[in-house]
């Protein structure tokens, strides 16, 4: 009896703590239905007045957003690979080797975080335009295959490893690759999850970067593309299509994060060393 | 642990560089060393040289003015940049002193209850996380709209006065915390439900049968086992709290009154709209040795306590 | 063993990116071709026309392509700064006036060649040309043009029973007084408006006030925020503040130049508000039938003022002087095209054209006739007629800096954070260290 009352008090409150989240994204679902004179109506409507799926189809031709979106997934693709595979190798490193300087290296590239990106713009475009890569898809992703968050998390998730689990395989004569493969990775599902969402989400809204470095606007990504609507004298106009376009651009990772939130189960119970 | 112990080679999972398990050390580490160095830690040192000139950045590189300490020098008699460290000061402590508790309550509650729809609930809550800045800041400039936006509707329908949110220099900053809270809580949570699946079933089985409820196996299990985690949430969370630019640019423009200008915007400003690379560089550089001493100074508390 | 394949799997990671880069990186040509790009902010119905002008221009003149990029207004500069000097930069750009002091500084924006400079003084208005001339020779081809003016809802004034606009100071305040509704102590509508949050709708309108009153922010290099001429409009403010007919909270504006301060004049909240025409797009967009409520009245005259001076700005297309000459040449080409009576409709040019397009004034004597019926809309109208006595914002090297930090004690006044006097002095402080240090 008193399980069934826990259970329903945590229903009421999962379904009280949705509504902060939802009102926002709710009141985007209904600006973008909103024509441009009914957006800038005072007082608002909380129901569309003449709900149309206007926008949606005026976003493919305001901008070429087809496109756009396939850049995206190309470059937050590529790019969260890349980080993945980095971050679980340099973490593994950091979390399970001792060498000189190990502490001092760490924490260097974790105080890497703390300069805001902008500040080093015009340098890192410097760079990267003199090595010829400036306007291609590679210089968007190249500086960016490797980040210090990801390192740092990867760091933190494998430290919880127990060290036991990584001498068996070892004692059994396992190649440090296949360690990492076959016996830490498999156990670190959950974080790197978690990186490859993160990672995946902050590569496809990243908007100061390619906007720095390409020129042609073939090769823009979303946010960039929808981004140019905002110009003041179009503002207003195209304000529901950008809305339409924002939606349109969330759900692929929306989609990501629900097939891939099945990692997300309570762990049964592990103890330290297996087979 | 100290930095730069010398190599433990007597324990068994203690690798070392140079011997064949440091070469694979060497493999493992060097794409990331490679990626971060050139890209990330030579535009670093390229800001500090900066710092030490005047640059518009309309001229290449090196060929640049140069200016000593000169623009460390004027900062210290410049009324914007302190004003710009003091609503960062602020804008970092209100969210971390929100995002930690918060973060934890929301990943339990969407973790342990066996309840129908949790899967839901979390995309939910990760969504305010996926949907880009550029349109969801332009939705909450409408929502917070003074006098007639919703959230001052729903304020009156509940008798209350009408905060002004980003129109007044009082409430501005408090009401972009508020934004970003929205914004990142769900990135934070799901971090916290993914530390929860490390800690190993049994050790809740056990606590239960000593007797503990839920209280005190939060208390005694979760808490302690996911310090990591929640050590990287303060940190992460810190560190997007002074990195906090987009909201800021779009919606207030560090305004009304320099009240919501952060040091992120600052340096922009600096740098993209008064040409004055330099002086940016050295207002990045000083909050960059701010924030090394103050995580010194934290990693040394953490270190005495443990 | 298992090492070695980590490394050489890196390696060919490295390979693979040095190839594409290779191949992906390409960009100047130097053959017979010249490949020219012109950095824009417009939107992309403006950026469709644009092209279009590009292509019949490559049509009749093969060897030369251009590129058009657009990038969002608010990153327009930001842009400029990164890529400018670099050799993959912008070879046109198009560039708001206040910035041109510095782009001339620092070698980017070349001196046009003596054809385009005869073309400008034949076909622009003088006062235009002038504004563009830096180190003795002009710098790029005036396009766009923005004055400010007051808009007013003749709907309020019919309720409030006034019958026409305010021409003095005197009469904005009797009449912001009138249009000023309250229910209860709240008020629930302002009679006039000023903005927040937005450097130029901050500063413009003010200036506009204290133009017209005889006043300027600069005398030659020298700030006069402290002459009493300037001052009083920044007491208009403290005075409309304090009587409530003018709200701070209903004054906000974000990046996009939307939010409160739009909403509350669109929709009746607002009296009257000094703006540029430029927003005609946006009142159309936001107000449909209601836009026939609006109106457009000179800038009311201050005691000090002799008539309304309102402020203007502009818009020009510089060429980088940082391009190889060839480049250079090809860009002046291009441009003289784009501005010149054939590429356009019915005599206007096609930069004339795109510009009408948006309801933005166009500067050319040639397009201006061209779109004569358009610019008779009574709304532009009333700002074409007042053209001739605004007063260009004064484009000095450090004039952003200069913008922000009026900006920054005007809304210290609105917010009642400082007076008038406080505010007038601080600022007079701050732009003369800020102009001292900009032009060493």
């Amino acid at each position: 009896m008193r399980r069934r009352a826990v259970r329903l008090a945590a229903g009421v409150a999962i379904a009280l703590a949705m509504l902060p989240p939802l009102f926002p994204l709710y009141w985007m679902v209904i600006s973008s239905l909103k024509g441009p004179e009914e957006l800038q109506r005072v007082p608002p409507t909380w129901f569309p007045a003449d709900p149309s799926l206007g926008a949606f189809g005026e976003v493919f031709e305001a901008v070429p957003f087809a496109g756009a979106f396939l850049n995206s997934l190309l470059i937050a693709g590529v790019s969260t690979l890349s980080v993945l595979v980095t971050s679980v190798m340099a973490g593994y490193v950091f979390a399970k080797y001792r060498f000189r300087g190990r502490e001092v290296l760490f924490w260097g590239v974790v105080a890497t975080m703390f300069l805001p990106p902008v500040v080093t713009l015009v340098p890192l475009y410097w760079l990267v335009s003199s090595m010829g890569l400036a306007d291609s898809y590679l210089g968007v992703m190249l500086p960016w295959l490797a980040n210090a968050f990801g390192i740092f998390l990867m760091r933190q998730f494998i430290a919880d490893i127990p060290d036991e689990l990584i001498d068996a395989a070892r004692i059994d004569g396992a190649g440090e690759l296949r360690i990492l493969w076959r016996v830490v990775t498999p156990l670190l599902m959950p974080a790197v999850v978690s990186l490859a969402i993160f990672a995946f989400v902050f590569y496809w809204n990243n908007f100061i970067w390619p906007l720095s470095i390409l020129q042609d606007d073939s090769k823009f990504p979303v946010v960039l593309a929808l981004t140019q609507l905002l110009s003041y004298s179009t503002s207003v106009q195209y304000q529901n299509v950008v809305m339409a376009g924002a939606l349109i651009a969330a759900v692929p990772t929306i989609l990501v994060f629900l097939l891939a939130q099945r990692v997300f189960v309570q762990s049964v119970s592990r103890t330290g060393v297996k087979g | 642990m100290t930095a730069g112990t010398t190599t433990l080679a007597a324990r068994p999972q203690a690798g070392r560089l140079g011997s064949g398990r440091g070469r694979a050390a060497l493999a493992f580490l060097s794409p990331a060393m490679l990626v971060i160095g050139l890209f990330t830690a030579v535009p670093i040192a390229l800001t500090f040289w900066i710092s030490l000139h005047e640059w518009s950045m309309y001229t290449p590189l090196g060929d640049m003015e140069w200016r000593g300490l000169g623009n460390y020098s004027d900062l210290l008699k410049n009324q914007d940049f302190f004003q710009a460290l003091g609503n960062t000061a602020i804008y970092v402590a209100l969210v971390l002193v929100v995002t930690v508790p918060l973060s934890l309550a929301l990943g339990m509650l969407l973790y342990f209850p066996r309840v129908a729809g949790k899967g839901v609930a979390r995309a939910v809550l990760f969504s305010t996380y996926v949907v880009p800045t550029v349109a969801i800041a332009i939705v909450w400039g409408a929502l917070y709209a003074p006098d007639y936006g919703p959230f001052a509707q729903v304020f009156a329908a509940l008798g209350l006065p009408d905060p002004t949110w980003l129109s007044a220099p009082d409430t501005a900053l408090v009401s972009l915390v508020i934004f970003h809270l929205w914004q990142m809580i769900g990135y934070y949570t799901i971090l916290v439900i993914a530390g929860l699946t490390q800690i190993p079933g049994d050790l809740y089985e056990a606590a239960r049968i000593d007797g503990a409820g839920f209280w005190r196996q939060t208390w005694n299990v979760t808490l302690p086992l996911l310090r990591r985690t929640t050590t990287f949430i303060a940190l992460v969370a810190v560190i997007n709290a002074i990195q906090v630019f987009d909201p800021v640019y779009i919606l207030t423009q560090g305004g009304p009154a320099e009240s919501t200008s952060v040091l992120s915007f600052a340096i922009q400003r600096a740098a993209f709209q008064h040409g004055l690379a330099g002086q940016a560089s050295a207002m990045a550089f000083s909050l960059l040795v701010i924030l090394l001493a103050l995580g010194g100074l934290f990693l040394a508390a953490m270190r005495r306590r443990s | 063993m298992k090492t070695k394949s980590v490394i050489a799997a890196g390696a060919v990671l490295a390979l693979a990116v040095a190839g594409c880069g290779s191949s992906g990186g390409g960009g100047g040509g130097e053959g017979a071709g010249q490949t020219i790009s012109f950095l824009t902010h417009w939107g992309p119905d403006q950026v469709k026309a644009l092209k279009a002008a590009a292509a019949a221009f490559e049509k009749s003149n093969p060897g030369i392509s251009v590129d058009i990029r657009a990038v969002p207004f608010g990153n327009l500069l930001s842009t400029l700064r990164t890529q400018g000097a670099s050799p993959n930069g912008p070879t046109i750009a198009s560039v708001y006036d206040l910035w041109l002091p510095e782009l001339v500084k620092d070698g980017l924006a070349a001196p046009a060649p003596a054809d385009v400079a005869k073309e400008l003084s034949g076909n622009w208005p003088a006062n235009l040309v002038e504004g563009v001339t830096k180190q003795g020779a002009p710098r790029g081809y005036p396009n766009e043009v923005d004055l400010y003016a007051l808009n007013y809802n003749k709907k309020l004034f019919a309720e409030a029973g006034v019958a026409e606009p305010p021409k003095t100071w005197d009469e904005l305040v009797a009449t912001a007084a009138k249009l000023t509704k309250r229910d209860g102590g709240k008020v629930t509508q302002q009679g006039f408006g000023v903005i927040t949050s937005w450097p130029a709708g901050v500063v413009h309108p003010w200036l506009s006030l204290v133009n017209s009153n005889g006043g300027a922010l600069l005398d030659g290099g020298t700030p006069k925020l402290d002459d009493p001429k300037v001052k009083a409009a920044t007491d208009l403010y403290a005075r409309l503040v304090k009587e409530g007919s003018t709200q701070p909270p209903m004054s906000n504006a974000n990046a996009n130049t939307t939010g409160p301060y739009l909403d509350n004049f669109v929709n009746g909240k607002t009296g009257m508000i000094i703006m540029a025409n430029w927003w005609q797009s946006s009142l159309k967009d936001a107000m449909g039938d209601r836009y026939q409520d609006v109106a457009v009245a000179p800038i009311p005259t201050g005691p000090g003022g002799t008539g309304p001076a309102s402020v203007s700005y502009s818009w020009l297309t510089v060429v980088n002087g940082k391009a190889a000459p060839a480049r250079q040449e090809a860009a002046w080409k291009f441009l003289t095209y784009l501005n010149g009576s054939t590429s356009g409709k019915n005599g206007s040019s096609a930069m004339g054209d795109i510009l009408t397009s948006m309801g933005i004034l166009p500067s050319r004597t040639g397009d201006l006739k061209a779109h004569e019926a358009q610019l008779s809309d009574p709304f532009l109208a009333a700002y074409v007629k007042e053209l001739a006595n605004a007063k260009p914002f004064p484009a000095v090297l450090g004039g952003e800096a200069m913008s922000q930090a009026v900006q920054k004690h005007l809304e210290n006044v609105v917010f009642g954070k400082e007076t008038p006097e406080q505010a007038m002095s601080a600022a007079q402080q701050e732009v003369a260290d800020i102009l001292t240090k900009a032009s060493k």
